[in-house]
């Protein structure tokens, strides 16, 4: 077994090259992806019997969700990536996830709050599954805070990577809550071990948003990495080159 | 089509949610982009600056 291709993914130049060239494997098929998912939620899914067509906001609600989880462990697996074996672009990975992941977090509040408004009759409840994922905003916000507080980048990186490490058990806290607790919120029905209780006529769309949303996670992250790295690499002859000074 | 935009009277609350959505998800595009152009302008800079010192 060869470490090569370990080695070259902790070589600024290589990544930058290579998240180059990987951007558009990963933003054509999301925008597809997402296009596909918004025609078959909005238009081809049916209105639930409960919600009405109130249940849309499902289309968008978990998928936002769902970035602010997949965001967050992605950012802090690759700090804690960072801090193990000092490698400086897991750390700039790290970096460009947050305000990626803050914003998606935020959507989730605020349609979540849209949902809530019509079906539990409140827009907010201090409930464990809302509490919690408002605590993962601040999470966000405080990684970032951290990050423009300090001004030599490798301490930077150090302190939010700790940050981002410990806020992961909030992770979990916000998966399970609607289990461990009585929440208002429902218990997943795509995200578990047995079958999806899900209609394929809701199911397929949704899958589709959540694969479209994940893959322009990628996109967004493989964009912002190279800005990470640009700004990372003080000495390198390789910048005049891909800056064309 | 009105029907469509009426969502069985929960327009109020899906099209807001689905706008916000869409927000987050092109103000995303444009500041990833941006983040990346100025990070190279800042190299640009930084790279001219060391030719200039002797």
């Amino acid at each position: 077994m060869t470490w090569t291709w370990f080695h070259r993914l902790g070589s600024p130049p290589y990544v930058y090259a290579l998240a180059a060239r990987l951007t558009p494997w990963f933003a054509w098929p999301a925008a597809l992806l997402i296009l596909g998912g918004l025609w078959g939620g909005l238009v081809l899914a049916p209105p639930d019997y409960q919600q009405g067509e109130g249940v849309r906001i499902l289309y968008v609600h978990a998928p936002s969700a769902w970035m602010s989880l997949m965001v967050y462990t992605s950012m802090a697996i690759a700090g804690a990536v960072g801090l193990i074996w000092r490698i400086k672009v897991a750390h700039a990975v790290a970096a460009s996830c947050a305000p990626i992941g803050a914003s998606f977090t935020v959507a989730a509040l605020v349609t979540g709050a849209l949902w809530g408004k019509p079906m539990w009759g409140t827009y907010w409840e201090w409930d464990p599954r809302l509490t919690s994922e408002l605590i993962l905003l601040f999470l966000y916000l405080g990684y970032m805070g951290l990050r423009t507080g300090i001004e030599d980048t490798q301490r930077a990186d150090r302190a939010s990577a700790v940050l981002a490490v410990v806020g992961l058990v909030n992770v979990p806290i916000i998966h399970y809550s609607v289990t461990w607790w009585n929440s208002l919120h429902q218990a997943p029905s795509v995200m578990r071990l047995a079958k999806p209780s899900m209609a394929p006529s809701m199911l397929i769309p949704l899958l589709m948003m959540l694969l479209g949303f994940t893959l322009l996670f990628g996109a967004l992250l493989l964009v912002r990495l190279r800005g990470e790295i640009l700004s990372r690499e003080r000495a390198a002859s390789w910048i005049r080159e891909v800056v064309g000074a | 089509m009105s029907a469509f935009f009426d969502m069985g009277g929960y327009a109020a609350f899906v099209w807001p949610a689905y706008s916000v959505t869409f927000a987050v998800v092109v103000l995303n595009i444009v500041w990833a982009r941006q983040s990346l152009a100025r990070a190279r302008q800042d190299a640009r800079r930084r790279l001219a600056a060391r030719a200039e010192a002797p």
